[in-house]
């Protein structure tokens, strides 16, 4: 069996030192500014890449992050477990039944937060290819790719900013999370499908990847889920607690992404359907949940959000128009359609409002989405810049418009008792 | 004491359990001071009057006691039909703790009453034929419509046998994540939310018992995280509780709920103890 060098295990080691103490650094930066770690992770991977670090010291950037070699191979593997581990946590944060509880509702607002920026995103990529820098056979799968974008929706990111504003567990916060965890779910089968067109002008197709994709997820979140029900509470009753729990979860999650990996479906999706189907389990305990997302958001999410600046120069990929454009169909196509989503649904006009803001958000999913379209040519760098620009500005945006949303709706209510007061018969 | 429910019904039909069931809606009627109707479906003959007669006997009933409706086809649907038109408050019914399989997704009576009763309804898995009062109670209080009306029924019931026991639960929802999201908190600002989330559910239920009274009772406030209505029955389990008090469900369960089960289908798939599903009545001709 090949080893490592002694050299390699040390860079290895420092790269990984490395990435951790700067992503701490300015993820403790970003939580003085009141703002989410995730801010800072993201701005971790551009000083430490060829952007800042690559630009004011090549010497040392060559050093530290070899293209080449063991050490690349190596780190790439850390990388690539990282995106999986994350999708596996975002599956994890899918709880169907806070879906179930929010009903209708929740279905109304999600589908209209889907379906109106992904038709936006979609007809506005697939009417302009060429400002995309995108030829025009490849306008479909782009156009599927940029729609998904602007569908998804930032679960960890909302659920932060609705603890800060203390409306989480208010009916509003509610809507607003179970609908993210539709999205999110939905939009997960829509990249798989437009990876495997990307990848189908080579071997598979697309009718096949359909059918393996729902016959994944339907076996997994019925018979799987059946099993996992039943083997759960033997492993919390026979085995040492939480080490059982989360070393055999775990196991589960890289063996269905390896398995989906296998039938052609990409990694990541066996990885999100298998924390699904374990989050939905009722013998997975809150604390063990807990344990899993504080270990994979603190040591992996670092080492993936570092990867993304590594391989992209943020500064002469910055493309001002492309960064504009992308921003604004997003942020208009998204408020306007969870927000005519939540009316629909039956809240007013103020929460409704509220709910456009707060689904409003992009993170760290449509960042690994930008990673892979981008590690397999479907977009270039530009493109993924432009992509990374619009999820900071909307998680920096989201908190300061939710707020006011909900202050107004304050105010509106307190006129309501008054007027209700004044007038009781009215 | 002042009735809970001013008109009880039992579904009536002649098993083994029978008696310890009219023995439980007997103790109810006098304790309450409550209408007792029995719903029959099924044969009506002089041996089915007789049968009547003698277990109202048995329970210090006579049969004007009582008012007695003899029924044909589908059970749980007659029931509920006379429970509607005649404005019952309560039904009682028994059942056993635990359906099988293939039960389970078909529905037993029990159950489809349950699912589809537009009323309260007591379900009886221990019912005993010298009936004493709850003392160990379970309480969900969850924020619904009818959270209110099961905490004032949960302590009129706890107040009838001194030194009863009031578990209330919360559950605080989506717990992991939001401890997640905390992530960014120092130890004492993270310990500070955590605590903080547990003083504003001690706080709801507080403001919830406000004008209810409960002086004399032994109340443990519960907070529970993680699928409702699975750790609600896991906790009155534990407490060994003789009696589980939910809010009905705002909407009709399904048999894909039955296939997804969540909130109170978990309960109802395996019941705990007995269970008191609290809704207000539906008005006759209203559907």
């Amino acid at each position: 069996m090949d080893k490592l060098g002694h050299d390699d295990i040390v860079l290895l080691l420092v790269q990984l030192s490395v990435i951790l103490a700067v992503c701490r650094i300015l993820a403790e930066t970003a939580r003085l500014i009141r703002q989410p770690a995730v801010l800072g992770e993201i701005l971790a991977g551009v000083l430490l890449g060829p952007t800042i670090l690559g630009s004011l010291s090549p010497e040392i950037f060559a050093w530290l992050f070899p293209f080449n070699g063991a050490p690349a191979i190596v780190l790439d593997g850390f990388i690539n477990l990282a995106v999986v581990l994350l999708l596996f946590i975002a599956g994890l944060e899918v709880d169907l039944h806070i879906v179930w509880q929010q009903g209708r509702q929740a279905i109304v607002v999600s589908a209209f937060s889907l379906i109106v920026p992904f038709s936006f995103g979609f007809i506005v990529s697939f009417l302009f290819p060429g400002f995309f820098g995108v030829v025009e056979s490849d306008a479909l799968v782009f156009s599927l790719f940029i729609g998904t974008v602007m569908g998804m929706t930032a679960l960890p990111v909302i659920v932060r900013i609705l603890m800060d504003l203390n409306i989480f567990r208010s009916s509003t916060g509610m809507l607003i999370v179970a609908s993210a965890m539709i999205v999110d779910l939905l939009c997960w089968f829509i990249f798989t499908l437009v990876l495997s067109m990307m990848d189908n002008q080579q071997k598979s197709n697309i009718t096949q990847t359909i059918w393996l994709t729902v016959g994944f997820s339907v076996l997994m979140l019925t018979l799987g889920k059946w099993l996992i029900n039943r083997v759960l509470p033997w492993i919390n009753k026979k085995m040492a607690w939480p080490g059982g729990v989360l070393s055999l979860s775990l196991s589960l999650g890289l063996l269905a992404a390896a398995f989906t990996e296998y039938i052609g479906i990409h990694a990541i999706f066996g990885a999100f359907i298998i924390g699904v189907a374990l989050g939905d389990s009722e013998h997975l305990s809150e604390r063990a949940k807990e344990i899993v997302h504080q270990f994979i958001n603190n040591i992996f999410a670092p080492i993936f959000f570092v990867s993304i600046g590594l391989f992209v120069n943020f500064i002469s990929s910055f493309d001002l128009a492309l960064v504009l454009v992308v921003f604004a169909v997003a942020f208009v196509s998204k408020s306007i359609g969870a927000t005519v989503g939540a009316r629909l649904g039956g809240s007013n006009v103020i929460q409704s409002l509220a709910v456009g803001m707060g689904m409003n958000t992009h993170g760290t999913l449509e960042i690994i989405l930008g990673t892979l379209a981008l590690r397999i040519g479907l977009i270039s760098d530009e493109v993924f810049v432009a992509i990374l620009c619009t999820v900071i500005a909307t998680i920096i945006i989201s908190a300061p418009l939710i707020k006011y949303c909900v202050e107004l709706d304050k105010k509106r209510s307190r006129l309501k008792d008054l007027f209700t007061k004044i007038m009781p018969d009215k | 004491m002042a009735g809970i429910y001013k008109k009880i019904a039992l579904g009536l039909a002649f098993s083994p359990r029978v008696d310890a069931l009219l023995a439980e809606c007997s103790r109810l009627k006098q304790n309450w001071d409550a209408e007792l109707v029995l719903i029959h479906v099924g044969e009506h003959g002089t041996s089915q009057e007789e049968k009547l007669e003698e277990l109202l006997s048995k329970v210090n009933l006579a049969r004007k006691d009582v008012r007695v409706f003899w029924e044909r086809g589908k059970p749980d649907q007659r029931i509920l039909e006379v429970c509607r038109k005649e404005e019952v408050d309560l039904l009682v019914v028994g059942a056993l703790k635990r359906e099988n399989l293939v039960k389970h997704y078909l529905g037993t009576i029990a159950r489809k009453i349950l699912r589809k009763a537009q009323c309260s309804v007591l379900m009886l898995v221990k019912p005993a034929a010298y009936a004493e009062n709850f003392r160990n109670i379970v309480v969900n209080a969850e924020d619904s419509p009818y959270v209110k009306e099961e905490l004032k029924i949960a302590c009129a019931l706890g107040l009838q046998y001194p030194g009863a026991w009031l578990h209330i639960v919360r559950e605080v929802k989506l717990y992991s994540l939001s401890m997640t999201a905390a992530d960014q908190y120092t130890e004492q600002e993270y310990e500070a939310y955590r605590q903080g989330l547990v003083r504003a559910e001690v706080e709801k239920v507080n403001q919830l018992l406000d004008d209810i009274p409960h002086e004399d009772l032994k109340i443990n406030v519960k907070l529970l995280s993680g699928k409702s209505g699975f750790e609600l029955s896991k906790f009155a389990v534990r407490k060994h509780a003789d009696l589980l008090i939910v809010g009905a469900s705002p909407r009709k369960f399904s048999f894909f709920d039955r296939v997804f089960p969540h909130d109170l289908e978990y309960i109802f798939g395996d019941l705990p103890c007995n269970l008191l599903m609290v809704s207000k009545r539906k008005e006759a001709g209203n559907g």
